[in-house]
């Protein structure tokens, strides 16, 4: 399971804006990657254009193993017609009704499955929209901000889950929150202004998984290598 | 909560009505004016005992033609509405067929179709449906031509997307709308029934106008102009009140599931 | 805040119609100085041949008057245009002037143009000749509800003692259609204009007609006279003697067939969609409606025993509510 990036450049037709410039970076192996970097530095484009979702772009994306790629973001919707409950098994694919009730309550969404999707909290909605994504057939799942909103706790207990629920599934997140992203992920593309010409900086985060049992203490500065996840976080930072 | 709607409904429409007739009343004592120039409360009130049997019934037959238009310019609205709202070839055709044909005015259209047509129910019930179906189509095709990105996404990336289902969405992200224009819409289709009887057809409120103006009664236009006003305000009440049902009904849950 | 917003509104809802008085009034008052305004009933056409041609030979220039002759329409009423001050002179029917003066209008008629009302039925004479009113008897008429026309066959019906059901009374509209597919057998026209082009199509189709006249019948229901406001003819009676002098003189110089093609080319400046060929039989026609007994009568002249006959019509249709004694506001000359 490999995603190369060849010198991938994307510039805004209407305003000659370049957002991506020449970038390139390889991810190999499932598990949690992530692309860090300031607003408008062009995650969301990138994301985007792995996805499919923008085409104009020059240079080279390689999938390997990789067949498909599914974008979730911060913000989606369900239709309101119907409750969640409704709305969820419609799309959950058959054989995976169990994966969903597992999802809702890990997802801490048992109660609110005879809610209308507009009545929720916005943390709500986005692990409503997440688990939709989840129980679908993927290779690769980009998160763009899609546990946002979402408290600290329930979000690194869903995190975790999901290495381990899905540990043969690339994910590739898109976050602002360094913290989160230094812990659980294993690569991490730093994009920003800083970066020499023609090169990223591909940073290794700590992978944190569940059987390290450090996920709900992170935030109580009680994690064994809080030394090595500064270090981690200030790489990024200066990499910005 | 209905009834209090019609009221406000209607006393909104005495109020406008109330003002019309007192500033011509004040126009008529101003400059001294005749009955027959603009009648007197009497007259009008005279006129009305003589003629209400007559204009109930022309009134209810001009409302059973603007209601019957309105459904078929709703249901061909959305039917256009939804085979123009892609971009392709065919939808662009579509659109700019429907903008060209509205851009003739009715009441030249009118003579045509009466000929066509001859000046019974088809003919009023066509120029109805024709006067009220382009702001309806125009704003189905402005609801049905833009992406509900958010929602849509997921269907899209999951290769879930029908086209029923793409309107479904659409429609509803836009229910509130999409009612208004067509609450809205009854007092176009209200206004091309009269427009139709009063060019050419044998039976209705406007028919009853145009004999009202031949013989320069403006009693009698008063009088019709204050039947249409409280029809329509009935039935656009009613209108609403679907609207807000179905909204009320398609995006809240029931208590019971609180 | 709610009460405030409400005032806001009615102050609003209050405003488009204090403009809308304000502009009426302005407007009335909008003429220019010295001219004379004066409405027809209809478009420009043969009809009105003599108005045109008095404006067109300078009669009205000769009277000193300079006067501008606007087209009518059932909306643009001559009667509410004297009464706004926005016309000095206009044409109306008859029956628009009775029910005018039973709603307190306060008018004066000053002469009668057409001496034969030129509202008439046109029908094929395949068919049997109408030759007294019960030849009526389940006829299809066509009639236009609410029109004069209506009154007039209602009229000749209860004279004939021919009840509603013996016939068939068809509304018409402008298209002659029913008429041509001979749905409706009987249709109204005025006799000087739709009655030339329509006679003119039929023979072009080998098809002869007939007019039913109902002058004939005993029914003188007075077309259109030339109007003026009871104030003008006190105020100023010698403009109303200078522009009657003056129109009555265009009236009788464009029924002399010797003027017919400069009659004719002064209507065809102002009604360039008749072909020529029509319009000169509908001038014809016209000298006929306007110089029927013109031996013993002068252009113009008020036929008072028909506008007696025209009002009592009416009252009995129940047009009126009450006798307005149309006699009084004749001004026979």
């Amino acid at each position: 399971m490999q995603l190369v990036c060849d010198n991938l450049s994307f510039e805004y037709s209407d305003n000659g804006t370049i957002v991506l410039d020449r970038l390139s970076f390889t991810m190999q192996g499932p598990g949690f990657h992530a692309v860090f970097g300031p607003s408008g530095v062009g995650k969301t484009s990138l994301a985007r254009i792995i996805s499919a979702g923008i085409t104009g772009y020059t240079g080279q994306l390689h999938l390997k193993e990789i067949k498909t790629i599914l974008y979730s973001y911060n913000m989606e919707r369900l239709p309101g017609w119907s409750n969640i409950g409704n709305i969820l098994r419609q799309v959950t694919p058959s054989g995976c009704e169990s994966l969903l009730e597992e999802l809702i309550t890990v997802f801490d969404l048992d109660s609110l499955m005879h809610s209308r999707f507009a009545r929720l909290s916005l943390g709500q909605q986005n692990r409503v929209n997440l688990i939709r994504y989840l129980v679908q057939d993927f290779d690769l799942l980009i998160l763009d901000e899609s546990l946002a909103n979402v408290d600290e706790k329930l979000r690194h207990t869903i995190l975790l889950h999901i290495k381990e629920r899905f540990s043969d599934k690339m994910f590739l997140s898109i976050s602002h929150n360094l913290m989160e992203i230094a812990t659980f992920c294993k690569k991490i593309v730093v994009l920003g202004s800083r970066k020499e010409e023609g090169r990223e900086y591909l940073l290794q985060g700590m992978d944190v998984q569940r059987d390290r049992e450090v996920a709900q203490d992170i935030a109580q500065d009680m994690l064994p290598d809080r030394k090595r996840l500064d270090e981690v976080m200030l790489e990024i930072m200066n990499a910005c | 909560m209905l009834v209090r709607r019609f009221v406000r409904r209607i006393a909104q429409f005495l109020i406008v009505y109330g003002i019309g007739l007192a500033g011509l009343l004040g126009l008529k004592y101003v400059l001294a004016l005749s009955d027959y120039v603009v009648p007197d409360i009497s007259l009008i009130l005279e006129t009305a005992k003589e003629v209400i049997a007559d204009y109930i019934p022309a009134v209810f037959s001009t409302l059973s033609v603007t209601i019957l238009g309105q459904v078929i310019s709703i249901i061909l609205a959305f039917s256009v509405g939804i085979a123009g709202r892609k971009s392709s070839w065919l939808g662009s055709f579509i659109r700019v067929t429907a903008y060209n044909i509205q851009a003739y005015p009715i009441v030249a259209l009118a003579p045509i179709i009466f000929i066509l047509l001859g000046d019974g129910f088809i003919s009023r019930l066509l120029i109805a449906s024709m006067i009220c179906y382009f702001p309806l189509l125009l704003s189905v095709l402005g609801v049905m031509a833009a992406p509900v990105r958010d929602i849509e996404h997921f269907y899209r990336a999951t290769g879930r997307m029908t086209w029923q289902l793409e309107v479904k969405i659409r429609a509803f992200e836009n229910l509130s709308k999409l009612t208004t224009v067509i609450s809205g819409s009854a007092t176009l289709a209200m206004a091309g029934t009269i427009v139709a009887e009063f060019v050419a057809a044998n039976a209705g409120i406007g028919y009853s106008i145009r004999t009202a103006l031949y013989q320069s009664d403006l009693a009698k236009i008063f009088v019709a102009l204050f039947l249409i006003g409280i029809i329509i305000s009935v039935y656009q009440g009613l209108l609403e009140t679907v609207g807000t049902w179905i909204i009320q009904k398609t995006s809240t849950e029931a208590s019971s599931h609180e | 805040m709610n009460k405030k917003y409400a005032l806001f509104t009615y102050i609003l809802l209050f405003l488009p119609y204090s403009f809308l008085c304000l502009l009426i009034v302005t407007h009335s008052a909008q003429a220019k100085e010295h001219e004379i305004r004066y409405r027809l009933k209809w478009l420009f056409n043969t009809s009105v041949a003599g108005d045109i041609y008095a404006n067109k030979a300078g009669y009205f220039a000769a009277q000193g008057l300079q006067v501008n002759i606007k087209e009518g329409s059932p909306e643009k009423n001559a009667i509410n245009e004297l009464e706004l001050g926005r016309a000095e002179f206009g044409v109306a029917s008859a029956d628009q002037v009775i029910r005018a003066l039973d709603k307190g209008a306060r008018l004066v008629v000053l002469a009668q143009i057409f001496q034969v009302n030129p509202m008439q039925w046109i029908y094929r004479d395949d068919q049997p000749e109408i030759k007294t009113l019960n030849d009526l008897q389940g006829k299809t008429i066509g009639i236009t509800f609410g029109g004069n026309d209506e009154t007039i066959m209602r009229t000749l019906l209860t004279k004939a003692g021919i009840k509603e059901k013996e016939v068939k009374l068809s509304g018409v509209r402008f298209d002659f259609m029913p008429f041509f597919r001979r749905q409706v057998e009987v249709w109204p026209v005025y006799r000087n204009s739709q009655g030339v082009i329509l006679q003119d199509k039929l023979t072009k189709e080998g098809e002869a007609v007939r007019f039913f006249n109902p002058a004939e019948f005993g029914v003188n229901f007075v077309a259109n006279s030339i109007i003026t406001s009871e104030e003008m003819l006190k105020e100023q009676p010698q403009v109303v003697e200078k522009f009657l002098t003056a129109l009555l003189q265009g009236w009788e110089a464009a029924m002399n067939q010797e003027n017919e093609t400069k009659v004719l080319a002064a209507v065809k400046a102002l009604d360039k969609n008749t072909d020529a060929r029509i319009m000169q039989k509908q001038l014809a026609s016209t000298r006929g409606l306007v110089l029927a007994e013109a031996e013993a009568k002068k252009i113009g002249a008020i036929d008072m025993p028909a506008w007696q006959q025209t009002e009592a019509i009416m009252l009995q249709a129940g047009q009126i509510k009450r006798a307005v004694q149309v006699e009084k506001y004749l001004q026979v000359r």
